[in-house]
């Protein structure tokens, strides 16, 4: 008879869990989940001095096409929802100059430019921030360059040499971006 | 898109938990003949026994140290990337886990030798197991970037994961030393499907600020996945014959490992008893359809950097492809085909079990009573109560449990036993275990975190085995 009551109470317990309910899931939640991470990192560094810019006749004294295929890589291109890119230009040389990047498509059209104009030193860093996509310029810019013109245009002498130390022009750019991996 | 859903809710599902093989309610369950597998030094009575094919023992067990079903998917109006990012990349942390493991019986007997202090065993089983610990550096790398977290590392040691699958052969010997002692050693050769482990990963990802650049993104890594099998699998999958490479490898074509469990029973007096075993005590030689993949170097960048006049040395540069090119030389990812050995996780089991209340008739190939022992082997009490610990080797270092239980035997009819375990997952682990015995027939079933049913989806934990056996203590 103990047995049995034993037994009996075993039973009861395990029904009482086993009957016990589940909580209602929603998983067509999964299809709400965004995974869209926002990475960033530098783009392109331009440094060129006052002595190389004094030694080039004319008034271009660069111009360069880079290849680069980041952006118009699938893994960016189709994931890519928008972002920005930052940059900053520094001059410490005696001369206005002029620096602009563009960027290019593969059949060399130009999809966007971006011009920074530099009295000459002493000038205070000049940053800007270009937004892609939203309600920046199109995000589509970003995704179908697939290389970067980079012009320098001296608009001062070829003579003359700033008082500062190892006087150039430095551009620095960094893009930051957001994704969609879901 | 179905499919991801299906694998993130399995992913969930199974769950994790360092004590997946934790068998608690089979250790030291004598009445039940898989018990040897847990301590081949456990004391048997039967004279043989024979399991069914495929169905004398099927355990499952899964677990999650961090997260339930429920955790992310409850209907609670919460919008399910709050729930994702609080209470899965935030709310976990690297020693976190995910683990699953299986065992199926294919073919177990066990019978008693002409010296009856002997008892042998033997049988096949197929045993799948796997462990993942939460990535979180990686999954706050995935969901929120590396955006204005400058100076914080990334730890890339944070992927640590390793899993298995495999057929077991093994062949045992139960020995009554004397009265009080009974020792046991049961010899494996493992048969290995396939494998993967990754698990000494070391080095970060960092963003910093640049000399040059504005930011500078370094890489030191050290990382390494080790796997055997997939490959063939793979093939076999597409040539829709996954089914016959896997019984291939599973039955001596894949890699080979030896191992060997230990245990012992003893009496400290007439009804206080001391167990303890050691499973799994082996190594597998990986030399069959091996790929090792490596990423190893450090590497800083600060972008595409044009600086004048060395830039103008080659005009036609590229020097994005030159960057490409120079991250692949500093960090190379290589892969090889070179053999390897994984070590089984090897398990510890301990118990102390003090025996009380009336002491039942012995079955052994006698209708005598309790004053009886019938062949020399002790009679049993209706009540045993006791402790157990139980341990294992894991990636991150060994894992332990501790369990109360009590066992109540109902004649020589049935037996039940309760568990309570209390581990770093959880503190309100209960199990039960029935076995039965009709006649000849055998068969139990023992599930675990019974508590849990309340809503299974919100489980963390969950176990179940279940078995049939034929078994007989007569001497012919």
């Amino acid at each position: 008879m103990k047995a049995f009551g034993f037994v009996a109470s075993c039973c009861l317990v395990c029904i009482a869990f086993l009957s016990s309910c589940v909580e209602e899931q929603d998983f067509d939640q999964y299809d709400d989940l965004a995974i869209e991470p926002v990475w960033e990192a530098s783009i392109l560094y331009v440094e060129a001095p006052e002595g190389l810019i004094n030694l080039t006749s004319g008034t271009n004294f660069y111009s360069q096409d880079f290849n680069f295929d980041a952006f118009s890589s699938d893994v960016f291109a189709d994931r890519v929802i928008d972002g920005s890119i930052t940059y900053i230009v520094e001059n410490t040389t005696s001369k206005e100059l002029e620096v602009s990047i563009q960027f290019l498509d593969d059949a060399n059209n130009v999809l966007d430019t971006e011009t920074f104009s530099l009295q000459p030193a002493p000038t205070a860093l000049l940053q800007r921030e270009i937004a892609y996509g939203g309600t920046g310029r199109s995000i589509d810019i970003i995704r179908n360059t697939s290389s970067i013109r980079v012009n320098a245009v001296n608009l001062g002498d070829n003579t003359s040499t700033s008082d500062l130390p190892d006087p150039l022009i430095t551009l620095q750019s960094s893009g930051k971006f957001r994704v969609r991996l879901k | 898109m179905r499919k991801n859903k299906l694998f993130l809710v399995a992913l969930l599902g199974m769950g994790w938990c360092a004590l997946g093989q934790n068998k608690q309610l089979l250790y030291d369950f004598s009445e039940i003949p898989q018990s040897l597998m847990v301590n081949p030094g456990v004391e048997t009575d039967f004279n043989w026994y024979g399991g069914i094919p495929t169905l004398s023992g099927i355990s499952f067990q899964a677990g999650s140290s961090g997260i339930s079903v429920n955790d992310i998917f409850a209907d609670d109006g919460i919008d399910i990337n709050t729930k994702v990012r609080e209470r899965a990349i935030f709310g976990m942390n690297p020693r976190d886990e995910l683990s699953g493991t299986y065992q199926l019986e294919l073919l177990n007997i066990g019978f008693r030798g002409k010296n009856e202090d002997n008892f042998y065993s033997f049988g096949i089983y197929n045993e799948g197991d796997a462990i993942g610990y939460w990535f979180q550096d990686y999954a706050i790398l995935a969901f929120e970037g590396n955006a204005d977290r400058l100076n914080q590392a990334f730890d890339l040691g944070h992927l640590k994961t390793r899993g298995e699958m495999m057929n077991v052969f093994h062949f045992g010997v139960n020995k009554k030393v004397d009265n009080e002692l009974t020792i046991g050693a049961r010899a494996k050769i493992y048969s290995s499907i396939f494998d993967f482990n990754s698990t000494g990963n070391r080095g970060s990802f960092v963003t910093t600020e640049g000399q040059n650049n504005i930011f500078a993104s370094t890489i030191d890594a050290d990382m390494r996945m080790r796997t055997s099998g997939i490959e063939a699998l793979r093939e076999a999958q597409d040539e829709e014959n996954l089914a016959g490479t896997i019984l291939k490898r599973g039955f001596f074509g894949g890699n080979l490992g030896l191992g060997v469990d230990l245990g012992f029973t003893y009496h400290l007096n007439e009804q206080t008893v001391f167990t303890g075993s050691l499973l799994d005590l082996g190594f597998i030689y990986h030399t069959n359809d091996v790929k090792t993949y490596a990423l190893k170097g450090n590497a800083t960048v600060e972008g595409v950097e044009i600086i004048l006049p060395d830039a103008l040395v080659d005009p036609d540069a590229d020097f994005w492809q030159d960057l490409v090119d120079e991250i692949e030389e500093f960090v190379p990812f290589e892969d090889n085909d070179k053999s390897y050995i994984s070590f089984r996780p090897t398990k510890l089991n301990a118990s102390v079990r003090y025996n009380f209340g009336e002491q039942l008739a012995s079955r052994v190939n006698c209708d005598c009573g309790t004053a009886v022992r019938g062949g020399g082997f002790r009679s049993k009490y209706a009540n045993s109560v006791g402790g157990q610990l139980y341990a294992i080797n894991r990636p991150r270092g060994p894992q332990t449990a501790l369990s109360a239980f009590y066992l109540r035997r109902f004649g020589n009819v049935m037996a039940l036993k309760a568990t309570y375990t209390v581990d770093k997952f959880s503190l309100t682990n209960i199990g039960l275990g029935l076995n039965i015995q009709a006649g000849p027939v055998n068969m139990y079933v023992l599930a675990d975190n019974l508590l849990a049913y309340q809503n299974i989806a919100a489980s963390r934990y969950t176990s179940f085995q279940f078995g049939l056996n034929i078994i007989s203590w007569r001497k012919n």
